[in-house]
Formats: structure tokens, sequence, C-alpha cells
């Protein structure tokens, strides 16, 4: 076999590191150093000849040829030489950090981003960034699958045919001249809303430039309602900041704080600062939530309203009127409540009770008269400067995508620049926006797949993405931050802001077409900062900027707004009409951006299309949820089907639903449902982002695109709508979780605040474990030795989780987790190591055993699990091969050398966190599992790129788990050893973080080292609340949960259950056997919640 | 003395408790080597070419599906998540049951000196051998890189990895290749007397050779009868603690998990009663018509069947008391995981998998209860049908074992369903063809029937023993 090792070009000058930002970006030997860092072949990636298709077809051919796959039996070679001129920091097999930001609508997140070997891997939040501090979500983190997108568009193309970059540029220099000559009339960019500070400068500038050109921007998925709001409420350029961490009492009216559109990692930090406990005494925020679908933010909740989206309104109404905010016109004629007013009255009169810390806020799909509404409760609570804060941020004007539609359709436009954005595919459905695009004499698209848009486009140009470009953003809480390269375009990217910087003038001392450097960032970068009065000044300003990620104290300073309302014309437009009666006939359609692929940007990430739902549970697809009741009245069927023998036989199990056509206005769309307890009735939500026609091969065909249904008009809420079952065979859904209640188990452990005062040791009477003898050892087994060793160990706090999932992908990506595909996971062989559980609580029996009725507004709790790492491991003593044992330091450990694939652990886990690699899902693609040898093994090489290294990627026929990210642990020990020249045995107490803790924005999760006795983990061990899950199996688990506290206001209506059903359960039961002898706290307290007929089935066997 | 003896060993006139002879029809020495040796000297009948293409070509299912298994992937089966183990261990308990009759034919029933088993034990051992055969092949390649199976072995290395000797996985694999190679060399040594006596009746040069090699230069001599016969009576030493350990051993791998279900003290002898049970009604599916086909009504009497029918009706009474005594165990318990295991699992009508369940209860449990009826047990035909009812049910039972208890235990959280793929399927099916295969073969190449046994239990055997028709004709 030949051997090609491929030397990097020599330096010449010495320049091997990048001492600036410059350097870094324009030498050409860290171009000829990356590309040779890659295996052989993937070079080719970069040459314009070879397409991404052909390429994979020559692949899949020659490996047929080399007889059937048999080449996967030889040891794949590879040549890899060493640095002779090593850049400056860069240690083989250390990583490097780098602080960015990811751009997004409402606000960029700082993030900090591990590099290896110029190979970006793996995304953590800035922690040097208060906002976040370190803390991250499931979208940032997932971010990074998308960068190594080997179907992310990767070429130029002309009216969909190939065509080299080179081409493409002179066509559009040709373009740029007429624009240039004719001051840009007829020219019009619709671009995305990034909030980059760079890219608002290069619009004014263009606006400059070109007078006549157009300019629109739009974002699928924002509203503006609230923006609106805010605008009318306190002036143009009002932005409005929560500070949740200083509300006592919140109530949230259709907004979804914690997981959905509204939701920042400030406001999940502040919140979950606001509820965590450090003892009994603890003070604890009040969450009241009225939605119109269960939401994370709805399960966190103290109380819990279900409504329909559109009678919200008069709740904020009523609510204005309680507060004494009902002077302003738009609150004169009241409408009807819907609701039970006893809750909103005693909610309001909780509310006035914490003035000054209370807090109200209302969803992005809320009208702009509740938001309006909400800012003059807010302020009648004297939230202001406290729990909310208006600053000022003037945004350049432009067009709307509905304005820009007008301009076309008169005919003015004959040139049209997209950047980013894909209308074709989620442009309102009044706008018919195809055909618009097609009227328009040429396209010109930047965009970062292959999409909709890009098939109706002239030209079509790849979109870089943001760990690739240059870049600046506005963070979430205003301040300037900072979007560096990780590593050079993949696919010959390029930025909005650099086809921007094209459009205009290229900065001073730039000769090439598209601005790679920091130029156009620094220029604006400079007029953010007072002075420089020298470059020395700007160069450490800058170097500080690009090192910290974001510019110190830039965040805006609060302005004491008065609240004015000046928009006189609002008043009629806002006026709160009386909510329409729903029922069967006239049914509630809500669309909602997806927590997984947002609002479709995200539709070709494999680990957010596997990622389950924090709700439903649902995997590789998007589905209309509703009641239960709105499907009886329906006549529709959504669940598991197991209809006669055959249909038993062969689709036992899996997840069935009607398809149903639903029509809205004109408009139709045939759509599969799913039944979640506790939706309001007659209202269906709809998640966007699904249903692409055209996009990678991850996400095309996947799911169903409600954008069909969304006008300009309403594009939040709509009524009228219509439900009829279609012929279409019931359709079937990957569900990782299908079983809904605990069958009063004591897996999560709960109980409101007032009940853990008075028995703090209620959470160790609720288990199995108080009815039997203590477990009693012979033996100290397993040794474990405190004194020399590390004793790792794992806390997660169950009152303070939400069930975000950023958990779950942060380990997806710092283990190298495989995807399996949709048919997989329907299958029950998804390879998650942490899981969200989630349970309705309050239900009154088994679903799945036909008798129950689906529980119409249950509780819900939620339960991150991952491997408990049992000091008693089940899994391993019939290992039979020793493949799976604990190490001195307590780890449970997988050895995939040494793992045949019995698979006998995972039979024996009683928590089931073991996942079994069934097919080689690292080598195949995941259309073709099934095909054995005739399916080509092979991996893209970006992928290849894209993995940890210092995690095995599995193969076929092993069986892994969490390993508490052992290679974490490793280097930290490593790492230290080193610094303390091996004088130290143990590592600094909590200097090290696992990565779903690291990710965790709510911080529930805690690792550390319990034989040190200062660990934060060895602390909230010793809580009253930290319970093991299964005690009685005497696995004795290092990973042990502290029981939910709830805080509920006695004086609502059904307070007495909230938190209380696996109590009520317990003492129902006891007061069914007197006479037990063991007395736990729980035990005996039967005077106050004694009636509630909670008693599960399964609790009937308890001995005493 | 002689007088006593010949009561015992020969029919006795005008007593009313007079045995059934063993072989009937008064037939003599010669006529029973004639009849047996005649079975693989003869010409074979046409029927036994076409079964033996038939059951051929069925078994190539088990190398196609296992190529298959192994270049793709334990994924075309259709174990998940919580239900990791299913048909792949489900017919691997299932076959090492079957298996379970012939070795305690052979060495249980000699060690007691039930002299009936004679004639049934060869075939009997052959099937343990070649179920023992199929029970393998799903251990063996059910696990996810059956490459590295030999991991299992106990072979120092470099690594100093040792096989974890805690694992009731890895007694497993220790009990069945002990069993198999006790089992086979047990077989083996009571075939040599009868391979000399074919080989010495060979008429092609072939044949002798053959026959010869394998009879292991057997003549016949007194020394050698008595090294014989003490070699077999250790061999039947060593069967027997085997018989009761495989099941034990198997039993374990449900038996000290932590699996509602499966966490069990009764196991080891509910699974061996299990074993017998549907070993012996294996045996009388094989040997019934095989009775029939070569006619060996004379040495596999009705007493036969009876005796092996009320082994039947006696271990299938233990198995449904095993049945009902975990029932009771998992609700006296008190554990709500451990009853729902069962009420929810298993029993409840609209549990999921109740049907298995009470498929089971019904073949196991009540259909063998016929037995108790004479005419049941004597008529073949009834006999035949009412031994399927064991067979399906031990199939069931695994299956309820397992796949009821793994699907549904400690967190509904990660509850499901198991679903067969067609490859689960198309494998169990195929090692049916490929026990019928090699039986079939056996039923050709070696003597079906022990011949020298047989012979002894003749009345003539007996050193004592008088001709009665030659003392008739003496007066």
């Amino acid at each position: 076999m030949k051997r090609i090792v491929e030397h990097p070009p020599e330096t010449g000058a010495a320049k091997a590191y990048w001492r600036s930002v410059e350097d870094f970006s324009h030498t050409e030997q860290f171009q000829g150093w990356l590309k040779t860092e890659f295996p052989q072949g993937a070079a080719e990636f970069w040459g314009d000849g070879v397409s991404r298709r052909s390429f994979l077809r020559l692949m899949g051919a020659s490996m047929a040829l080399a007889g059937l796959g048999l080449s996967a039996c030889r040891r794949p070679e590879a040549h890899i030489l060493p640095f002779t001129k090593t850049p400056e920091w860069q240690i083989p097999g250390k990583t490097l950090n780098y602080a960015t930001s990811l751009p997004r609508r409402n606000g960029g997140a700082p993030l900090l981003i591990t590099s290896y070997s110029g190979r970006p891997i793996k995304i953590e939040g800035n922690p040097l960034h208060e906002a976040c501090k370190g803390k991250s979500d499931s979208l940032a983190q997932a971010s990074i699958l998308n960068l190594y997108d080997p179907d992310r568009s990767n070429r130029f193309l002309k009216n969909g045919k190939n065509i080299s970059s080179a081409d493409a540029i002179k066509a559009l220099a040709e373009w740029k001249k007429s624009w240039q000559a004719n001051q840009g009339k007829g020219l019009a960019i619709l671009s995305e809303d990034n909030l980059s500070p760079t890219e608002d400068r290069l619009q004014a500038e263009l606006s400059a430039k070109y007078p006549a050109a157009v300019r629109a921007v739009y974002e699928p998925a924002t509203t503006g309602f609230a923006q609106a709001a805010i605008e009318t409420a306190y002036g143009k350029g009002s932005i409005i900041r929560y500070n949740y961490e200083k509300a006592k009492v919140i109530l949230s009216l259709d907004a979804d704080f914690l997981t959905g559109d509204e939701a920042t990692l400030a406001s999940v930090r502040g919140f979950a600062d606001g509820r965590r406990m450090e003892n009994a005494d603890s003070p604890m925020n009040r969450l009241y939530a009225i939605e119109s679908r269960y939401t994370n933010t709805g399960a966190a909740a103290d109380h819990r309203q279900r409504l329909p989206a559109s009678h919200i309104a008069a709740v904020a109404a009523k609510l204005a009127e309680l507060v004494g905010a009902k002077s302003l016109p738009i609150f004169q004629a009241l409408p009807e409540l819907q609701m039970d007013p006893k809750w909103i009255i005693e909610a309001a009169k909780d509310l006035m009770s914490a003035e000054g810390r209370a807090l109200v806020v209302a969803g992005s799909n809320q009208p702009a008269s509740v938001h309006l509404a909400v800012a003059a409760i807010n302020e009648a609570l004297k939230a202001q400067g406290i729990t909310f804060e208006i600053y000022k941020r003037p945004r350049p004007t432009s067009l709307s995508i509905v304005e820009l539609a007008d301009v076309i359709k008169s005919g003015q436009i004959t040139d049209l620049v997209i950047l980013g954005c894909n209308p074709v595919y989620n442009a309102p459905a009044d706008l018919n926006w195809t055909e618009l695009q097609k009227s328009v004499n040429m396209v010109i698209r930047l965009g970062a797949y292959e999409d909709e848009t890009a098939a109706l486009s002239t030209w079509h140009l790849p979109q870089a993405h943001y760990l690739e470009t240059w870049g600046d953003s506005v963070l979430q809480d205003g301040s300037h931050g900072c979007m560096q390269p990780l590593i050079l375009p993949l696919y010959d990217g390029i930025s909005s802001s650099q086809f921007l910087a094209y459009l205009l003038d290229a900065p001073a001392g730039v000769d090439k077409v598209w601005v790679d450097g920091p130029e156009l960032v620094q220029e604006t970068f400079k007029t953010k900062v007072a002075a420089f009065a020298t470059t020395y000044a700007f160069d450490n300003a800058w170097s500080l900027f690009v090192r910290d990620g974001f510019l110190k104290d830039s965040k805006p300073r609060a302005q004491a707004s008065p609240f004015v309302f000046a928009g006189a014309s609002m008043i009629a437009e806002t006026r709160i009409a009386s909510p329409q009666a729903l029922s069967k006939d006239n049914l509630e359609v809500v669309f909602i951006t997806d927590t997984k692929v947002d609002d479709g940007r995200y539709v070709n990430n494999g680990w957010l299309q596997e990622l389950p739902d924090g709700i439903t549970k649902l995997t590789w697809d998007n589905a209309a949820l509703m009641s239960a009741k709105t499907a009886d009245e329906l006549g529709i069927y959504s669940g598991v089907h197991v209809k006669g023998i055959v249909a038993g036989l062969t689709d036992a199990g899996i997840y069935f639903s009607d398809v149903i056509t639903l029509t809205v206005d004109g408009r139709s769309l045939d759509i599969p449902f799913l039944i979640v307890p506790g939706h309001p009735d007659y209202t269906l939500t709809l998640p966007l982002g699904y249903g692409h026609e055209k996009t990678g091969r991850v996400g095309q065909g996947v799911g169903f695109n409600a954008y069909k249904l969304r006008t300009s008009q309403a594009p939040a809420i709509l009524t009228n709508a219509t439900v009829i079952k279609t012929s279409a065979p019931r359709y079937k859904f990957a569900i990782t979780q299908e079983h809904w209640s605990m069958e009063g188990r004591d897996i999560v452990r709960e109980a409101p605040i007032a009940y853990y005062k008075e028995n703090p040791g209620f959470v160790r009477a609720l288990g199995i474990e108080s009815h039997t003898p203590e477990n009693i050892t012979f033996y100290k087994s397993p040794p474990f030795d405190y004194e020399k060793y590390h004793q790792w160990g794992m806390s997660i706090d169950l009152t303070t989780c939400i069930g975000c999932n950023a958990c779950v992908i942060a380990c997806q990506s710092e283990n190298n987790i495989a995807i399996v595909g949709k048919d997989q996971v329907a299958k029950g062989r998804e390879l998650s190591w942490i899981r969200i559980d989630r349970y309705f609580s309050g239900s009154q029996r088994d679903i799945e055993m036909g008798k129950g009725v689906i529980p119409s507004d249950p509780e819900m709790i939620l339960q991150p699990v991952t491997c408990l790492h049992c000091e008693n491991a089940p899994c391993e003593t019939v290992c039979p091969v020793n493949a799976t044992v604990h190490n001195e330091e307590g780890l449970n450990v997988m050895v995939y050398n040494r793992c045949i694939g019995t698979r006998y652990c995972a039979n024996n886990c009683p928590y089931k966190v073991r996942r079994f690699n069934w097919f080689d899902y690292n080598q195949r693609q995941l259309d073709q599992l099934y095909w054995g040898p005739l399916g080509p093994k092979k991996v893209e090489e970006t992928i290849k790129l894209s993995k940890n290294p210092n995690v095995s990627v599995r193969m076929r026929g092993v069986m892994e788990k969490c390993t508490f990210c052992v290679q974490r642990i490793e280097t930290a020990k490593i790492d230290h050893k080193i610094l303390t020249k091996r004088t130290e045995r143990k590592i600094p107490t909590d200097s090290l973080q696992v990565a779903c803790q690291q990710a965790c924005p709510a911080d529930a999760i805690v690792f550390g080292d319990l034989s040190d006795p200062n660990s934060r983990v060895t602390k909230l061990k010793t809580r009253e609340l930290d319970y093991s899950l299964l005690d009685y199996l005497n696995t004795r688990p290092r990973l042990t949960y502290l029981a939910r506290v709830r805080n509920p206001n006695m004086r609502m209506p059904g307070a007495e259950l909230v938190g209380m059903s696996l109590v009520n359960a317990r003492i129902h039961h006891h007061a069914e056997t007197e006479g037990h002898g063991e007395e736990g706290a729980a035990h005996g307290d039967t005077k106050a919640h004694g009636h509630e007929a909670e008693a599960k089935p399964a609790e009937h066997g308890s001995k005493h | 003395m002689s007088e006593q003896s010949s009561t015992y060993f020969g029919p006795a006139k005008g007593n009313i408790l007079e045995r059934r002879p063993l072989v009937s029809n008064n037939r003599s020495m010669g006529w029973i080597t004639a009849h047996i040796a005649g079975m693989l000297e003869g010409k074979m009948p046409m029927w036994w070419l076409i079964a033996v293409v038939i059951t051929g070509v069925w078994a190539l299912l088990v190398p196609l599906e296992l190529t298959y298994l192994v270049s793709t992937g334990v994924g075309i089966w259709g174990s998940n998540q919580p239900v990791a183990w299913a048909w792949d261990i489900t017919n691997f308990v299932f076959w090492i049951g079957i298996g379970h009759a012939g070795t305690l034919i052979s060495a249980i029933l000699f060690l007691t000196r039930q002299k009936w088993r004679t004639s049934i034990n060869r075939a009997a051992e052959a099937m343990t051998i070649f179920a023992v055969i199929c029970a393998g092949i799903f251990p063996a390649f059910h696990v996810g890189r059956v490459w590295m199976a030999w991991y299992l072995a106990p072979i120092p290395n470099a690594n100093a990895i040792w096989p974890n000797f805690k694992s009731p996985l890895l007694w497993d694999v220790f009990a069945v290749s002990t069993y198999f190679t006790v089992s086979l060399i047990f077989w083996y040594i009571g075939l040599v007397p009868d391979l000399a006596t074919i080989r010495d009746r060979a008429t092609g040069k072939f044949r002798k050779f053959i026959y010869g090699v394998a009879a292991l230069g057997w003549r016949g001599g007194n020394r050698q009868w008595r090294h014989y016969e003490k070699a077999y009576l250790i061999l039947a030493g060593i069967s027997t603690p085997l018989v009761l350990s495989v099941h034990s051993i198997v039993s374990f791998d449900f038996a000290t998990s932590v699996i509602p279900g499966w966490h069990t003290t009764i196991f080891p002898p509910y699974f061996v009663a299990g074993a017998i049970f549907g070993g012996f009604a294996m045996v009388l599916t094989l040997m019934i018509p095989a009775r029939a086909i070569f006619g060996l009504h004379d040495m596999i009497t009705r007493k036969h069947i009876d005796n092996m029918a009320k082994i039947i009706v006696l271990t299938g009474s233990i198995v449904g008391y095993a049945y009902l005594m975990e029932l009771f165990i998992a609700w006296y318990s008190g554990n709500p995981n451990e009853w729902w295991a069962f009420l929810h699992n298993r029993i409840h009508p609209e549990a999921p998998y109740a049907w298995a369940y009470w498929s089971m209860m019904f073949c196991n449990v009540i259909a063998p209860q016929l037995f108790w009826f004479k005419w049941c047990r004597t008529n073949i035909l009834a006999v035949w049908i009412i031994v399927q009812f064991p067979n399906i049910g031990m199939w069931f039972e695994r299956f309820v074992i397992i796949v009821t208890s793994l699907h549904r235990d400690f967190l509904p959280s990660s509850w499901g369903m198991f679903v067969p793929s067609v490859h689960d399927i198309l494998l169990f099916f195929g090692t049916f063809g490929l026990f019928l295969f090699l039986f079939l073969l056996f039923l050709r190449f070696l003597p079906a029937i022990t011949i020298f046994e047989v012979k002894a239990v003749l009345p003539e055997a007996d050193p004592h023993y008088v001709d009665p028709h030659a003392k008739g004709h003496q007066h």
C-alpha cells in the first residue's frame, strides 16, 4: 500500500502560531495544517470538482468492489506525523478553549468551546458571563453537530447546478456593479434577525450605499407581540429584561420561560436559584402557571391551570383589575373569565403580598394586549427595577416579510438577496411566497442547507456555521458578545456579514473577496468602547473581548422607565375581546416553536431529532397535541395500538395515531396527533419546524409542516379550526417513554414544603425500605478506601430540575453517543446515557391496563436517570467476562474491549440505564442497519472529526452506559498530578465537572468527591431530602436524589393535593393497616390529608 | 435361591401381579439383533430420504440466519432495551430442557435399576445430544461479539483478566459444556458393544472399517465387559448429578438476578422438574412415530409409554405446584414490585402477555392431567397428542419467565414491549430442522436401540433361566 503523507507546507516566516487573530485566519500554513490534520481523503472536500454526493457514490462503489465490504476486516491505516513547528499553545492531546457566542433571535448565548488539535468538539456555557455562569442548553450543546453535518451546503449552485466558486464570484461581481450603478434599485435583501451589532452596522451602511434597496428581516418564530407592547408601554427601543432570581412569586401566562421560546439561560438559572433549598427554612419562590399546553414551566409550577391560549387574555385583564392596574383604558370592559375565579383571586393576593418581588410574564404567543396588561400588572406590583428592568437598544428599522411581499407584488423588485432565511418553507402561508420568489428575476440565497428556498433560487451560496466565522452578537442580557472562528469553514461557507461586507467597500487593507478576518467586528468594536486613545488600548481591549467572549461591563444599564400608554392606536387594536367558546367544531390552534428543532433550523441535527421531547417524549417527529377529551369527542385514536392478535404481535408497544386533517381558514394540514394529559380541551398545539421537503438526510420528510397553516395575521393563535379523521393508515411514532404513571411506586419522592417542615424525614418514610428491616452486611463490601482515593458521587436535586434536556445533549456530545434513527427508537434501542423520566401523578390507574381514564389535569414530575454507579452493582456480578467492574474510586466501569455483549447486565440493571449497540450505529447509515454485509461500512469524515478523542467510539455488540465522564476525571487527576509534581493525591474540592452537571442551567446536578468532607456533593448527601432510588434492593447507588419540594399556596383551590399524591397514598394505606410497628416520620400522620383516594393497586401488597 | 430368582427375572405363571415383560412376543436374542441392526443395514425407505433432504434444507436456515446475525448485529432480532433477552435465551432454555430426559433415562434410571429404560435410552440420549447442540447455538450466538466469546474461557492471558466466576452465565458455560461432554462420552461408551456388533455383521469393507474404528476394538471378552460395566456405572454416577445441576444452574441465570419474576429461590427444583417434563414429552414425540415406522412395538412397548406418561403427569404436577407457589410467594412477600410482575405482567387478562401465561398454564398444568386416566396413557395417538402440550407449554414457560419479567420491572419509565422479528422465528424454526435432521441421521447410522442391553432384559439373559417350553418337552 502506497504510503501517502501530506506534509504541511514550509512555513517560511516564523508565524506558526497565532499571536494575534489576524495571523490565525490569514496564514497559509494554518490551512495546510488543518487539511493534513484530517484523515486521508478528507481533503477532497475542499476541491470544487468533487461534490459530496459523487464522493459518497465513489466510496460506496469502491466498498462494493472491495469484495462485499471485506475491506472492513482490515485495520484502517493512517499515517500521521508530528508537527515540526507546533503552533503556540498546541499540545497534542490537550484541549484549548475559546470563548464565542451562539447568535439567537432572543440574544446570543455566551459559549466556551473546547477544541482538540484544531477541532472544536464540545460546547459549554461561558463561565465568565454572569447570565449563564458556564451553563448552556440543549440547542447550544447540539449546535456543534451542525458544524460537522455532512449534509450542510458545501457548494455553489446556479439554478440548482454545481458551479465553481470562482465563477459564482465573477457573476456576483457583475451584479454588484449593476446595483452600485443604480443605487440598489430593484434590490431587496431579506435577512435573519441575528442580533449582531456588526450586521446591524453593515445593514445601516448598506442603506447608505444603496438607498434605493429594500431591506427586510424575517424570523419565523418571532411574533413581535411582546416587543410591540414593551415599546408601546416604555417607548421606542425599549427592551425588557427579567430578573427571575429576585422574584418570590411568579405567574406565567402561557410563557414557558424554562424551556420554550421565552427561555433564556438567565431565566432558568434565576428561577432555580430562587427555588433551591439549603434546608427546610430556606425561602422558596412560588410559581403559578396558566398555560395552553403542558410545558416544563407548568411541570415546575406549584399551581398549574390549563386554559386555551385565546382565553388567557381574559385572565390577564382580571388579574390587572385585581392588582389595581385597571386605570388603563384597555381593561375597561372585562371579558368573561373561563376558569375558577378563586384561583386567580388567590394568586393575585399572593402576588400583591410579594409586592416588589413579584413577577408576571406572558408568552410570546399572547397578543400585545396581554403583554400590555402584564406590563401594567408588573408596574402595579412595583416590580420595575427589581424583577424586571427596561433598557434601551435602538435597532435599525427594516421591513417585515409581509411588507417585503407587498413590495415584490408591486413589481419593484428584480433582484432578491436572501441571507440565511428559508422563506419558501416558513413564510406565512397567506403570502404565497413560492410564487412571489418565482416572480423575482434573480434570487441570490446564502443558506446552510440546500433546502426549499435554495431549490427556487438562481444562485445558492453555502453559509458558514457560527463556529467558522468572525462575528458578534447581542447576548441575552444585552451585553456585547464575541464570535470567533474555531476552524476554517469546512465547506467554504461564508457568513451573512461577510456577504454584506462584500456588497460594501472592503475595509482598508483587505484584498480578499470575502473578509475572513476580524476586521468587520473590530470596526464595530471600536464604536462600542468609548475611546481608544492608543492602538495599544484598542489591542488590549480587543484581546480581552476575544478572550472573555464578551465585552465586560457592556450590559446595558437599566433605565427607570415610566409606564406610558402612548400608543392611542393600540387601544382599539388591543381591546381584549370576550373569548370564543371552544368546542369540537370550533377548535383553537396554537403554534409553538419546537423545543428541539426550534423554528426548523435544527431539523437536520440528529441529536436533537432523537432527543425525547420534554413532555411527550416524542422523537423524530412532531404531532398535534391535544387533550384526551378532545380526541374522544372527535372520535380519533392515538395510543399504544394492540387491537387484534396480528396487530398485537407486530405492533405491540408501539405508539400509533390516526392522521387527522386540520382545517382552518381554508388551509389544511394532515398530521397525526398525541394525547397529552393536562392539555386544555378543544385546543391543539402545533410545534413548528418539521416537515421539510428538502434539507439534509436526517431532517428530510421528518414530521409535518405546521407553517402551512400559519398566516401573517395570526402567527400564534387561530380559532375556528376543524378536525376530521383521514382514512390514512395509523401513523407510527417513536416515543421513548410510553408509560405515564409511577404506579404508586416511590420513585420520584415529593411533598409540599409545609409537610416537609412537619415531617423532616418524610423522604425515608415513603419508600419500601421503611417497611423492611435495615440491610445489614457482614462484609465491608465492596471495600472503598475513602482515605486514599477519590470516591465519586452525584446528587440530583429534583426540586430545581426542570427537565430541559441540556444534560442529555451535553452527554451525547461529550461521550460520542450515536443516534440510532426513528425505527430503532420505536424498538426501544435509543442509546442516550442520561434520560429524563417523566411521570404524571394523580392518575388513578395505569392507562395501558385499559380501565384507566387518562388524567385530564395531572401534575408532572421529572427525574433525570443515568447510571447510578451502585456500590453493590447488580450488573457487575452477572457479567461473565468481567467487562463491567468497580474501580477503587467507586465508579462502575464499563470495559468496551472486554465486553462480548451478553446483555445480562442490562437485564439485571433495576434502573435500566444500560444501552446496547444492536447494530454498528457508528459505521452504518441509519437506513442500512439491516443490510448486513451488503451495506457499506462508512462514516462521513466530518462526523469522525466531531468525536471526542478521549472517549471510545463503541462498536456493534458492546454495552455502554454513563461513565461519570471518566475521561474528565482522569484528565483532572493527571493535570493536578503534574501541577503539584505528584505531591498531592487528590484534586482540589469541586474542581471537576462532569458533562451533564456542567451543562445543567438549573444547577440541579452536582458531582464530586464523597471522600472530601467539603465537597458540595458530600454536603448534599447529608440533607434530609436525600434518598436512593430503589433503596431496598441494597444496590447502594452513588447517585442519589434530593426529593422534590413544592411550595403551594394553601389558599388556592386544590392546594391540599399539590405534591401530595405519594404521601397521600402512603397515609391512606397506613390508615387501612393500623398497628404498624415501625414509625417513620410520615407514619401515623393522617390528620390533614387522609381522604384522597390516591392509593395505587401496586400498593396493596405492602407487608406490615 | 433358584426358585426365588426365577420369579424375579422371569414371568411366574399364575401370579396376579405379574410384571409385563419388557420385550413382548417372546422375541429371541437373534431377532433383536437382526431387527435393530437391520434398521441401519437394509436399504432405507424412500420416506427417509425425502425427510432427510427436507430437514437438511430446513436445517440450513441455522447457518444462514447465523451468518446474517454475525455479519449484521443482534439488532436483527426483536430484542430491545428492557427486553435484552427474548427468544434467544427462551430457545436456549427450551432446548437444554429437552436435553434432560436422555441422560435422566440413561443415568438415573440405570442407577435405580429401572430395566424398562433399556429400549429407549439410546434414542433419548441421542436426542439429548442433538438438543444440547441446538441449545448451545443460542447462548453462543446471542452475544453481541461472538468472535470474542472465547473471553468466557479461563485462558491465561497477558492482561490477567479472568472470567467472572460470580456470574451465573459463566456457570452456565461450564455446566452446559460439562453436561454435553459427559453426555456424549456416556452415550458413546454405551454404543461401543453395539458398534462392534454392527462391525461384525458388516459386509462392505468400508463399513467394516468405519464401525471397526468406532468400536474401539471391542471383542466382547469377559475383561472388556467388566471394564465396560464399571465405566458405564461410573459415568452414570457422574451424569446423575449433572442432570440435576445443569438446569439448576440455568435457572440461576434468573434466580440470582434482582428482577421481579426472576429473583426466586424456587427456580432450581422447578426448572429441573420442568426440564424432565419437557424432555420426556419430546422423547415420546419422537419415539412414538419411530416405533410405528420401524416396527419396534416389541421393544418399546405400551408399558414404556405408560411409564413415561406417568413421569409426565408427575413432573407436570410439580411444575404446576411451582407455578402456584411462586405466585403465592409473590403476593405473600408484600413486595409490590414482585406482585406486579405476576398480576399485571402475566395473570391479569389485560396484561399484554397474559395470552402467553395462560397458554403456559393450560399446556403444562391442565393438559398433562389427562394422563391420570389409563386410557390416555395407553392410547398411543392420545399420548402423542397430549405430549405436544408440554412441548409447547415449556417453550411458553421460558418465554413468560424471560420476557414478561423484563418488559416491565422497577421503573415504569423504562417499560417496553417485545415483538419477535422474522429472524427470531426463522432461527428457532431452523433449529427444529437441525434437530430432526440429526435424529434422522442417527436412525440411519447408529443402532437406535441398545441391542445388548435389551437382550439383557430378556428372560433368557438370566443364567438361571429355564425355558418353560423346553421344560414342557422334557416332561
